[in-house]
């Protein structure tokens, strides 16, 4: 029970290696048997978690400041669960009998190993390189097709992702000086005598930037739409399921060692301009992925204004968001990978007929889309109910988070006509692939009604003020969806010479360069006014 | 403060102000590798002293101060990833010239069409 932290970071490396070694047909099923390992050794895990609540591991017996430390609380028990979830219902849809490429098999598989090493550890340094590997891992994911734009795409966020966080190895060189020590328990303890400090205000602020990259936010997220666009569907889910996650993550556990209070609104204010560039752009585009990518940017957006209280049932909504998110984004990717390999064309307006070639899976997109857009019974709704409620001493808050909800409506109805009409598009059956689309829009319905016991095992609260059969809700949702019918008839289907303005906006390196700069020049003066 | 952490620090500038104005991706490249060096310097910098001795264990007298042996250990990590970091980033740029003929940002920007 001791080592399980280590055995469920280095059981898929090591599978990954002998799968990259041994190059055969069969040698491929160990990936399943990995990851059946995983699942059997975490189940009692859980369990145990759940009755100490914290679990700590110093490799080797060192002494907690010195050595290596692998840290296991409710939140990282969360987030190992759902990244486990998330790579079976991958490894189905990719998963083919009769070949699966094993250079392909070796990354994802080392790449679940990182990722779940960066969960646990609780070191800043061993997060940074956790953090780099993952960034070098999945841009080799990304440039996997290996065609020009693909490849274009994979650079932007590997040079792009690394000088992020070059300024977090900054922040980190910054707190060793202070504190003398990378722990991240010990760091927390000691930090709070001299967080006032201009050293300590400078290292926070490099840290979260680079998070901010990692994570999308606002001024930062050129690289996601191009990423996501260009890699491979399961790699797109994988993407802007988890990987981006691992920006969120990082900002979570920071935010908690430091816990500066005064630099809540300032993410709230981000959150907020994040969601609606990202709504923005999404309107905007023709392109089936680069309409989900930007819709990514805007949930990330919604799950910031969450996250940035910090604590209390806001933050809790933020995180809730946060795993809610990762399901149906992942759904819709999935669906839009299968739907892109059998159409062979990526406009949304040449897409047509979706329904009539693919009655089963347009069921469970269709259920992806009632849940980003917050429809009642599914999982976006709870989530975002709770953002609202806890918003609600605040009239501007309420509205902005509305009008975020408003566009995502209106770029679901663009993105759902291609359920509607007629073509004669010869299709195949995937079995594997509609089965793992199936089981992630099985999880959407139950997180979105049974959502009591899950709240209430994982994260520990109540919420009682999310009612499914609340009348209001239904009426919301229902004249929402009727606006935002209007409008896209009205003014989107139109393509008025501003839309295709906003779409045909492209930011080059440089300049993506100097919107970091602005975002860390923002952080200082937002500091140094407020204290 | 010490001449070597100003100028440190003003490597850091430097590869900032490239990063931001260079059209060239190979530039870029080494601009990145100018921040990730001029990182590395710093935290050395930072940790030195001309007093102290190397930190083996037989060879410590206890009348001197004794040099902190972790930054050392982690910036070798921090090279080493740098280090793949721009093995990849060089491959990558050769197979987006091979493509696209270019290696200027704007002109891919262009060509996207």
């Amino acid at each position: 029970m001791e080592f399980i932290p280590v055995y469920i970071i280095f059981i898929p490396i090591i599978a990954s290696m002998i799968v990259y070694l041994f190059n055969n047909k069969y040698i491929s099923y160990l990936a399943l048997v990995s990851q059946i390992l995983i699942t059997i050794i975490f189940i009692p895990y859980f369990n145990f978690l759940k009755e100490h609540g914290i679990h700590e591991l110093y490799i080797g017996g060192w002494n907690k400041a010195i050595g290596i430390a692998l840290k296991n609380d409710m939140l990282s028990l969360a987030f190992i669960c759902l990244s486990i979830i998330i790579w079976w219902l991958i490894l189905i849809y990719f998963w083919d009998r009769r070949k699966v490429d094993y250079k392909f098999l070796f990354f994802f598989l080392f790449l679940e190993g990182v990722f779940l090493g960066l969960l646990q550890t609780n070191d800043l340094f061993n997060f940074f390189v956790f953090v780099e590997a993952t960034t070098i891992i999945s841009a080799i994911l990304i440039i996997y097709k290996k065609d020009g734009y693909s490849i274009r795409a994979g650079f932007y966020y590997l040079l792009f992702n690394s000088v992020g966080m070059i300024f977090y190895l900054i922040g980190l060189i910054l707190v060793y000086i202070v504190v003398g020590t990378l722990n991240m328990d010990v760091i927390s303890n000691t930090i709070i005598l001299i967080k006032d400090t201009n050293i300590v205000k400078m290292a926070y602020i490099f840290m979260i930037v680079a998070m901010g990259v990692k994570a999308a936010f606002f001024p930062v997220y050129n690289w996601l739409p191009k990423a996501h666009g260009a890699a491979p569907a399961s790699i797109s889910a994988l993407l802007s399921g988890l990987l981006v996650k691992s920006g969120l993550y990082g900002f979570i556990r920071i935010g908690q060692i430091f816990q500066f209070n005064y630099f809540n609104e300032f993410f709230f204010l981000i959150g907020f301009f994040t969601a609606f560039s990202g709504v923005l752009f999404a309107i905007s585009q023709k392109d089936i992925k680069q309409i989900l990518a930007f819709h990514t940017i805007s949930q990330i957006g919604i799950v910031l204004m969450g996250l940035s209280s910090m604590s209390g049932n806001l933050y809790y909504g933020g995180l809730l968001h946060l795993f809610n998110h990762a399901f149906f984004k992942s759904l819709l990717f999935l669906g839009a990978g299968l739907i892109i390999n059998e159409y062979k064309v990526r406009r949304v307006t040449e897409i047509r007929g979706v329904f009539k070639n693919f009655p089963f899976m347009s069921i469970y997109m269709i259920v992806g889309i009632l849940s980003i857009t917050g429809a009642p019974l599914f999982n976006g709704f709870v989530s975002k109910s709770i953002i609202e409620y806890e918003l609600k001493n605040s009239f501007i808050k309420v509205i902005m988070l509305n009008i975020v909800n408003l566009g995502t409506i209106i770029s679901f109805v663009k993105f759902s006509q291609i359920f509607f009409g007629n073509s004669d598009v010869k299709i195949n059956k995937h079995i594997n692939r509609t089965f793992s689309i199936f089981l992630l829009a099985l999880m959407c319905i139950i997180i979105g009604n049974f959502y009591n016991p899950i709240a209430s095992h994982l994260l520990n609260i109540d919420l009682p003020y999310v009612c499914h059969l609340d009348i209001i809700k239904w009426v919301k949702y229902i004249v929402n969806l009727a606006i935002g019918y209007v409008i896209y008839k009205k003014v989107i289907d139109r393509d008025y010479c501003l839309i295709k303005k906003i779409r045909h906006t492209k930011i080059s390196f440089q300049t993506s360069n100097l919107m970091l700069l602005f975002f860390i020049f923002t952080m200082i003066i937002w500091s140094s006014i407020l204290v | 403060m010490n001449i070597d952490i100003l100028l440190s620090f003003f490597v850091v500038l430097i590869s900032l102000f490239g990063l931001v104005v260079s059209r060239n991706i190979i530039k870029s490249i080494i601009c990145f590798n100018m921040l990730q060096a001029s990182a590395v310097l710093l935290f050395l910098n930072f940790v030195h002293s001309k007093e102290a001795v190397i930190p083996i264990l037989s060879s410590i007298d206890s009348n001197k101060n004794i040099v902190d042996p972790l930054p050392q250990a982690l910036m070798i990590t921090a090279i080493v990833i740098g280090a793949a970091i721009t093995a990849l980033a060089l491959m990558f740029s050769i197979k987006i010239f091979h493509y696209y003929g270019t290696l200027d940002w704007d002109e891919l920007i262009k060509r996207e069409g």
